[in-house]
């Protein structure tokens, strides 16, 4: 009995050690997380870090050099392009491998797999949105082609490498807050992720909203609050350059009664207000060096780790310099000795939907005939659960992405299918592979050819002086009007055509304005032969091209000053028309203190401008105001956008209603949100927005906020709370390359790392750095040098 | 008393040598128990010398990543564990270790006495102590 006894202390003690040991409910395993030799400590990278490492790995082909400046950015010599990739991957695993880890597994839909059942509904639409499908269907034309399998090949193999060092200790801190652990690096995942970026850029369209607007608005009505084109764009390709000539005609489309499916009333996502990249080049006529300058600023979700990780890649046959996304082999925007590029998201659609009529439970009609469908079992493993098993229905037209099993938004519940050009067999691995390896205009071209979805503007400037553009992408030749509204999946008049020859597409060299810019603006003026339709965004658009067309002997810090351009179009159109409709002696004194704000204001969204949330807080009462009454059964995401619901006020056209109406009203409304940022003392625009970069797990003491930034999506920075400009780049082209970039993040992705937001600061403040391009005649010294050599040597 | 302090020490010496090739938790929770049996401690000393002693070696551990590291994992960790300052959190996380190793001292005693026939170790080694 006494031993019995003398047992029970380590039984006790035995019992704490392993209960701290496992996660409980949504804690992590608290004792192995500040277990202070394998915990979190480990994650505590001293301040003065030596970064100098001589490493041997297998799978190294022959030496590398890694060159380190002080920013932490790698400058990658290898002997051959297998290296080359190696390295990029082992690199982006030892920077960064958890958000790789983490954003496949959300593009996979496998992300209850860790942590647990509240991401099942989000898991089962990324898996009925065919994510993985279409991963595998590019996957196998990435493996078909000799380059690209190399480069895939490679990458993993180096991101595998790091990974099979690791232990618990050196895992990164957020594996042990979730307590899960890195898995094996496949081709797949890397293939997922350029479905994870494609879907971000043309996965949400307003075919389904549209569909309802349709029936429940009159024709005239409709035709005027969503014009399929709005009027006064600056469209990407400029009025002058040469249309593409068609090869193929243009289909005749369908009766309406054979076209269209009907939708019910349902409840949608709330569309972003202007999302927004932005990319312009300038010639050298324009410039005050006679060089053309290339910008571009891609516009996401603003997170850390940061979605950009800035490399130089250097083998034979390639010098390239830019940001890579973790996960994906290559550089995605950049420049080299002679060439640089930079993407904005063409939004023109290229995702549709059909409304299914089922037959039986395992059939569905076309064309008169009972088609069975193919049926995918997707198996979602759920942490602390038993696997959830969806099965998915593949129609001709694609996945059947909502049903009685699993509703839309809102509760819809008809069978939709859709089709979408992510499904599609691409190769975007090889574009990036190619073009990083561009020398010239038709070099270039040849490589964006590869490039299929997501569809971009992809600007182009060389140092010979050319500038260029293509709105590039996969189209399909469709019928007027073809997948604006949800479609009759039973009837074959509206499968998708041909594809439309990619040499095609929309595209301008060296137009006589001297300037190119895209800004996600609709694409082409009526001269394009083709029909598209797509959710195309203006304010910036307008700006840009009034900066530009004034620009005569432009600098680099002029092209800073643009990308950080809080001037915003649509006040300075609406707010006039908003003044005139108020009787300032009919206002409280209260109204008429907030209005004198307004008085002298030049409208720029800037950081401090308490003017712009005085403006900002009105026109979205004003907006609400006009829409509630008309749209009162709508969903808030089927209002018009802003640009037509501006260019409506201005017009004072009938379909708005009463405008002094909705003014004054409005200003009232306003009142209460007002007083109440007064009262906090966010009156300051930058407070009133509170733009934030947030850690991708959204713990706050591993996120910044109430950053002191201005814009908004009407302005060219278009800086949001969570959204805004990812990368900004500036480059002057020339016989040697100047370049400046900068992007609200850090190289390193451990928060316990003081390279984890190095780049905020600069970021917020508008400046930038200027980017050390090594080449064979400049080579600064390196702050930090790996050498890599195969284990055997 | 210099028997309590050369205890400590013993357990602060050991567990670092022993955190070279162990997690802390294995060390906290074996150090403390090894030692209190070896060196026949008795009573509650058993539980404030594991306590004292672990508590002590996983502040060093952490201080020796924490200063160099310059407090920013550890205000960032304080932030998810909703505490205000790195210190707590330090602190908490020092607590934690001298739990596990004061449970584990205790375990030693108790295991002494039930497997050696010693005296009842409620009695403590106080008087021992006092010579």
């Amino acid at each position: 009995m006494r031993k019995l006894v003398g047992v029970l202390p380590i039984v006790l003690t035995s019992v704490l050690v392993a209960l701290l040991c496992k996660p409980i409910g949504g804690l992590p395993a608290l004792g192995k997380l500040l277990d202070p030799v394998d915990g979190c400590w480990a994650n505590a990278e001293s301040v003065s870090e030596d970064y100098n490492h001589k490493l041997k790995l297998d799978g190294v082909k022959a030496g590398v050099t890694v060159m380190f400046d002080d920013r932490l950015v790698p400058h990658i010599t290898a002997a051959n392009d297998y290296d080359l990739y190696y390295t990029q991957g082992y690199l982006h695993a030892y920077f960064r491998l958890w958000q790789m880890d983490l954003q496949t597994r959300a593009a996979a839909g496998r992300v209850s797999e860790v942590l647990g059942e509240k991401a099942l509904k989000f898991d089962r639409t990324q898996r009925r949105k065919g994510m993985v499908y279409g991963a595998e269907q590019s996957l196998q034309a990435m493996e078909g082609d000799p380059r690209s399998k190399q480069m895939m090949d490679a990458y993993t193999a180096g991101i595998n490498a790091y990974i099979n060092t690791l232990s618990f200790k050196r895992y990164p801190l957020e594996y042990k807050l979730a307590s899960f652990k890195p898995e094996a690096w496949t081709n797949l995942k890397s293939a997922l992720l350029l479905k994870y970026m494609a879907d971000d850029l043309t996965g949400s369209t307003d075919d389904i909203a549209l569909t309802m607007l349709r029936d429940a608005l009159s024709p005239e009505v409709f035709a005027s609050l969503y014009p399929e084109r709005l009027q006064g764009v600056n469209p990407v390709i400029p009025k002058d350059s040469i249309a593409p000539v068609a090869t193929m005609p243009i289909p005749a489309a369908p009766a309406d009664s054979i076209a269209w499916a009907h939708i019910a009333a349902t409840d949608f996502d709330k569309s972003e207000e202007g999302k927004g990249s932005n990319n312009w080049a300038l010639s050298g006529s324009r410039t005050k060096s006679g060089k053309p300058i290339l910008c571009n600023d891609p516009h996401l979700g603003l997170n850390l780790p940061s979605l950009w990780y800035e490399v130089q890649m250097t083998a034979p046959g390639v010098n390239v310099y830019g940001v890579s996304l973790p996960g994906s082999p290559g550089v995605i925007i950049g420049f080299n000795e002679n060439i640089s590029w930079g993407f904005t998201n063409n939004y023109r659609d290229v995702k549709d939907f059909y409304a299914i009529k089922c037959a039986s439970a395992n059939t569905y009609w076309l064309a008169g005939k009972e088609l069975p469908y193919t049926i995918r079992l997707e198996k979602i493993s759920i942490k602390g659960k038993p696997d959830y098993f969806d099965t998915v229905q593949y129609t001709v037209h694609g996945p059947v992405i909502y049903d009685e099993a699993f509703h839309g938004t809102g509760g819809l519940k008809k069978p939709l299918a859709v089709t979408w050009m992510a499904h599609r067999p691409s190769n975007e691995v090889l574009a990036l592979y190619l073009l990083n390896r561009s020398n010239g205009y038709d070099e270039y071209v040849a490589a964006i050819h590869h490039f299929l979805c997501p569809a971009q503007n992809m600007l182009y400037a060389d140092r010979h002086g050319d500038i260029a553009l293509w709105g590039q992408g996969q189209f399909i030749n469709k019928w007027r009007g073809q997948g604006r509204y949800v479609m009759n999946g039973a009837d074959s008049a509206t499968l998708w055509g041909k594809e439309i020859p990619v040499a095609e597409n929309p595209h301008t060299r060296n137009p006589r304005q001297g300037y190119i810019a895209s800004a996600n603006q609709t694409v082409t003026d009526t001269t394009y032969p083709y029909w598209y339709n797509g959710t195309f965004h203006e304010f910036r658009a307008w700006r840009i091209n009034d900066v530009l067309r004034n620009t005569k002997a432009a600098t680099v810090q002029d092209m800073f000053a643009l990308q950080n351009d809080v001037y915003s179009v649509l006040a300075a159109r609406v707010l006039p028309v908003m003044l005139t409709n108020i009787t300032p002696s009919a206002l409280t004194d209260k109204e008429r203190g907030y209005l004198n704000m307004l008085g002298d204001w030049d409208y720029r969204l800037t950081a401090e401008s308490k003017a712009a949330t005085v403006f900002q807080v009105w026109w979205a009462n004003l907006y609400n105001t006009l829409w509630a009454k008309r749209m009162e059964k709508m969903p808030e995401a089927l209002r018009p956008t802003p640009e037509r619901t501006m260019q409506l006020l201005v017009e004072g056209s009938p379909y708005i209603g009463n405008i002094a109406d909705a003014v004054v009203v409005s200003l009232r409304n306003s009142m209460d949100s007002l007083d109440r940022l007064k009262k906090a003392d966010k009156l300051q625009w930058y407070r009133a927005k509170n733009t934030m970069v947030r850690h991708l797990t959204k713990l706050p003491s591993f996120s910044y906020a109430s950053l002191k930034m201005g814009g908004w999506g009407n302005t060219v920075n278009a800086t949001k709370t969570d959204h805004g400009p990812s990368w900004r780049m500036v480059v002057q082209m020339g016989d040697e390359i100047e370049a400046y970039g900068v992007y609200p993040g850090g190289q390193s992705g451990n928060v316990g790392s003081k390279y984890y937001a190095t780049f905020l600061d600069k970021w917020v403040k508008g400046e930038y750095y200027k980017l050390q391009f090594y080449t064979s005649t400049n080579k600064p010294a390196p702050t930090y040098t790996w050498t890599i050599n195969p284990k055997n040597k | 008393m210099r028997q309590k302090i050369i205890t400590i020490i013993v357990m602060v010496a050991l567990g670092w040598l022993c955190s070279l090739f162990m997690n802390g938790l294995w060390v906290a929770a074996v150090i403390p128990f090894i030692s209190t049996v070896s060196m026949q401690i008795k009573g509650k000393q058993g539980f404030v010398l594991g306590f004292l002693g672990m508590a002590i070696l996983w502040l060093l551990l952490i201080l020796l990543k924490d200063v160099p590291n310059h407090h920013i994992l550890s205000t960032r960790m304080a932030g998810v564990l909703s505490l205000p300052n790195a210190a707590l959190f330090i602190l908490v996380n020092v607590l934690l270790g001298g739990l596990i190793g004061g449970l584990s001292g205790w375990s030693g005693v108790v295991m002494n006495w039930a497997f050696r026939a010693s005296p009842n170790p409620s009695q403590g080694g106080a008087s021992r102590d006092k010579k």
